[in-house]
């Protein structure tokens, strides 16, 4: 569960990012974020991942109250979410099996574990074949499903997807879609922060606008 | 850590080397480099020290004794000579012995000391070997109150010159030594930022997926550890070899040995071992810490 209560964020530069937000996104729900550049989108997702502190409210994210949460713990929490880049963020000195396989490994799970759950969740995304394959080999929606892959193989509670589709073309963006859907059918919480309404008006679900630092719609669409 | 956790991440560092095998090598030259550079410079230091301490060494005092002196005044001489301050040692040459040595040492002696006959111009004398050189002006004064004594041969300005210089040589020394290590710190801490720098899109990856900083420093430790040992290793073979060539090439005008009266330079037995401990221990930490701090500020994510 994520739960934001009046946040407020001013950066130094005395830009006021955020203002007062209230939000709940409930255990297993989908929600689109979705807001023009500079509404405060990726500051909502700074927060959520503890790569900053608010000035003012309390945020709590899968049961870590961030306020309390030191910065030097902040692995912990980030263990219980999946992230998804706009633009992939893989390792490309790695193959795609040890692009999944490093974020158990950086856990310390157990080797049997890690042989089983990382070939499983490549397979889930549809790259059982490129396992071997380096970034650099694999197509847009290709790498970004390695990322997907990546996010899944925790078994987070979260998953926040940060414009996951703004590289792709449209055949891979409702693919990619489609597949964040199924894994928010198997109970994970999806955040998914976009600017192409299209999608959103086409998949239809909880939907938040964001407007100059404050939450201008929240309901269900479509 | 799990035991396979840590097999991981030193496999992960060995990797790294290698993919990332441009900056490995520049890092390795600049690291080595520096090396060198303080290694040469403290092996010539130390044999400057030992050129210094050979010449030093010739501590010898001769003392020319007056014309006609009685037995028994030189054997009280010598008593007294013994017993004094700072005297390491006493021997004494009678005129005699003296003439003999000359002749020895000359090669037309017989037709100079022909003209002599029987007459022997040269006075008895004691040679004392000084303990402490520092503090031969105040033997000496001692000495010269004796009775019976002509004249004192010392090599005092000498030697005070070469105290002055060892004294010089090791300030100076001191201070090339400090810039050496000072450079060389700055030049290596940018040669592995630039190292960390171009993978900090990696370390911000392993930030979000939930890596603890120890995860992500240890393959930086490890592969800054392993250049810096390889460059121990390397900078010591060179320092054979280049110090054995060196010494091989000045050992042959024996002119500058002659001069200065000294046996040569350290053997690079003395020095190769201390050396490469020196270089390996100096090269794996200052490579590993330098690495692992230039990660610091990309794990403040």
């Amino acid at each position: 569960m994520v739960e934001l209560r009046n946040v407020s964020v001013t950066y130094s530069n005395g830009v006021d990012a955020l203002h007062d937000i209230n939000l709940k996104i409930n255990d297993g729900e989908f929600a689109f974020v979705v807001g023009d550049s500079g509404a405060g989108k990726s500051t909502l997702i700074k927060l959520l991942l503890k790569e900053i502190t608010p000035n003012t409210g309390h945020i709590t994210v899968n049961g870590f109250n961030l306020e309390k949460l030191p910065k030097s713990k902040a692995h912990k929490l980030r263990r219980t979410i999946g992230f998804v880049f706009q633009d992939f963020k893989l390792i490309n000195t790695m193959n795609v099996y040890d692009n999944v396989a490093f974020v158990l490994r950086s856990i310390d799970a157990p080797i049997k574990y890690i042989r089983n759950r990382v070939p499983y969740v490549i397979g889930l995304v549809g790259l059982k074949d490129k396992a071997k394959c380096y970034p650099n080999e694999l197509s847009g929606g290709e790498q970004q499903r390695v990322a997907l892959a990546r996010a899944l193989v925790n078994d987070p509670q979260l998953i926040i997807a940060d414009e996951p589709t703004g590289n792709l073309d449209p055949k891979n963006k409702f693919e990619i879609i489609e597949l964040l859907k199924g894994i928010n059918e198997c109970g994970t919480t999806v955040l998914m922060v976009t600017h192409e309404h299209e999608l959103v008006r086409y998949f239809g679900g909880r939907t938040i606008r964001i407007n100059a630092g404050k939450i201008a719609f929240d309901d269900y669409i479509g | 850590m799990k035991l396979s956790s840590m097999n991981y991440l030193f496999k992960q560092g060995v990797r790294n080397i290698w993919t990332n095998r441009i900056m490995s090598v520049a890092s390795f030259c600049i690291l080595l480099v520096s090396l060198l550079m303080i290694g040469f410079t403290l092996v010539f230091v130390a044999n400057i020290n030992q050129f210094i301490s050979g010449v030093e060494n010739k501590n010898e005092v001769v003392i020319f004794l007056e014309e006609g002196i009685e037995d028994a005044d030189i054997s009280a001489m010598e008593n007294t000579l013994k017993y004094t301050e700072n005297v390491e040692s006493v021997t004494f040459y009678s005129k005699e012995e003296a003439l003999e040595g000359m002749k020895a040492d000359m090669e037309n002696a017989d037709e100079l000391f022909g003209y002599i006959g029987d007459d022997n111009p040269l006075p008895d004398a004691f040679r004392i070997r000084i303990a402490d050189i520092s503090q031969i002006s105040g033997t000496l004064m001692e000495i010269n109150r004796m009775k019976g004594i002509d004249t004192i041969k010392s090599p005092t300005d000498f030697i005070n010159i070469m105290t002055n210089l060892k004294h010089f040589v090791g300030i100076v020394s001191l201070v090339i030594l400090c810039a050496l290590v000072l450079a060389s710190l700055v030049i290596i801490s940018n040669a592995s930022r630039a190292s960390v720098d171009i993978r900090k899109r990696e370390i911000t990856i392993m930030k979000f997926v939930g890596a603890t900083n120890t995860f992500i420093k240890v393959p930086f430790f490890v592969e800054g550890m392993l250049i810096g040992v390889l460059a121990g290793v390397i900078a010591s073979v060179c320092t054979y070899f280049g110090y054995v060539e060196l010494v091989k090439m000045l050992s042959q005008d024996t002119t500058i040995l002659s001069i200065l009266s000294v046996n040569g330079f350290i053997p690079v037995g003395n020095i190769i071992w201390k050396l490469s401990l020196g270089y390996i221990a100096a090269g794996a930490f200052i490579s590993a810490v330098g690495t692992v701090l230039s990660t610091r500020k990309y794990l403040k994510v």
